[in-house]
């Protein structure tokens, strides 16, 4: 069989599965799994700190200003294109994390997740849910809109016991 | 309480989540159109269903999870994440999840205790 027909025959192959799960497909991607390096096998013991919970506690305000701030400022009069917005979401959400940890809040863990689509009259909704220590742990986001595109930005910071 | 034996349990396992995740989706939006009075709910128990299925895992993490459902209509959608967490225990998957008439997109993130 020649190479031509092999490439065929996988893409027909590929088409009739796709049909068999009812018009819908779904890709997983894990950009993030936990890799180990040959130092972290040695079990590390801590010493007791006896400490009870955070000495400082994120504070919301000036994290929610961040948002707003590096948000207004990367988007401020920006117009949607499919390369630029690639680039921009992930630039937005270095920085944010940047910022984040500059305010050295100690002990806390921080994820953020930046949204940036067009606006075509289309709907869209987004919501999470978190299991955690609801009283150290705790969230922020904010979102812009201009005339072509909508930013949406949200942190999440955990406490490391 | 120094007794505590993490091994392997204490690692995040991405493809036993997004197995759990794709199932949830499918369980609520799997079939359906899209629907503005009922999208509310969906992501509502998209995410709440995902949670419980990883809390019956019983590994000691504390999650995040978010999911966006959009309508299709043409618009492009761009999503990108940054962590600053500890590289070797914790762990994040993203699933995305299409039909003729939506979009769906889950990403779990997982901090260990």
């Amino acid at each position: 069989m020649s190479d031509l027909q092999k490439f065929q025959r996988r893409e027909r192959y590929s088409h009739g599965f796709r049909g068999r799960t009812r018009d819908s497909f779904s890709i997983v991607s894990n950009l993030d799994e936990p890799h180990h390096d040959d130092n972290a096998q040695l079990a590390v013991t801590m010493e007791n700190t006896y400490q009870m919970g955070p000495y400082r506690r994120m504070p919301i305000p000036a994290v929610t200003d961040i948002l707003k701030d590096v948000l207004t400022n990367y988007l401020h009069e920006a117009k949607y294109e499919v390369e630029w917005s690639q680039g921009m979401t992930k630039t937005i959400c270095e920085v944010i994390r940047a910022r984040v940890k500059d305010l050295m809040i100690p002990r806390y863990k921080i994820v953020v997740l930046v949204h940036i689509g067009q606006l075509t009259g289309q709907s869209m909704k987004v919501s999470s849910r978190c299991l955690w220590d609801a009283s150290n742990d705790t969230f922020a986001s904010y979102s812009y809109k201009n005339s072509s595109l909508f930013g949406l930005a949200t942190l999440y910071a955990v406490y490391l016991e | 309480m120094e007794e505590y034996n993490s091994g392997d349990e204490a690692v995040f396992n991405a493809d036993e989540v997004n197995i759990s995740v794709k199932e949830c989706i499918e369980g609520v939006i799997g079939g359906t159109d899209y629907n503005q009075n009922k999208v509310n709910q969906w992501t509502a128990s998209i995410v709440e269903h995902s949670l419980t299925h990883l809390v019956k895992q019983g590994r000691p993490f504390k999650y995040i999870v978010n999911c966006a459902i959009m309508q299709k209509s043409g618009a492009g959608l761009h999503t990108a994440n940054s962590c600053y967490w500890d590289t070797a225990t914790d762990g994040s998957c993203t699933v995305r999840w299409e039909n003729r008439t939506m979009y769906c997109v889950v990403s779990v993130f997982a901090v260990v205790l």
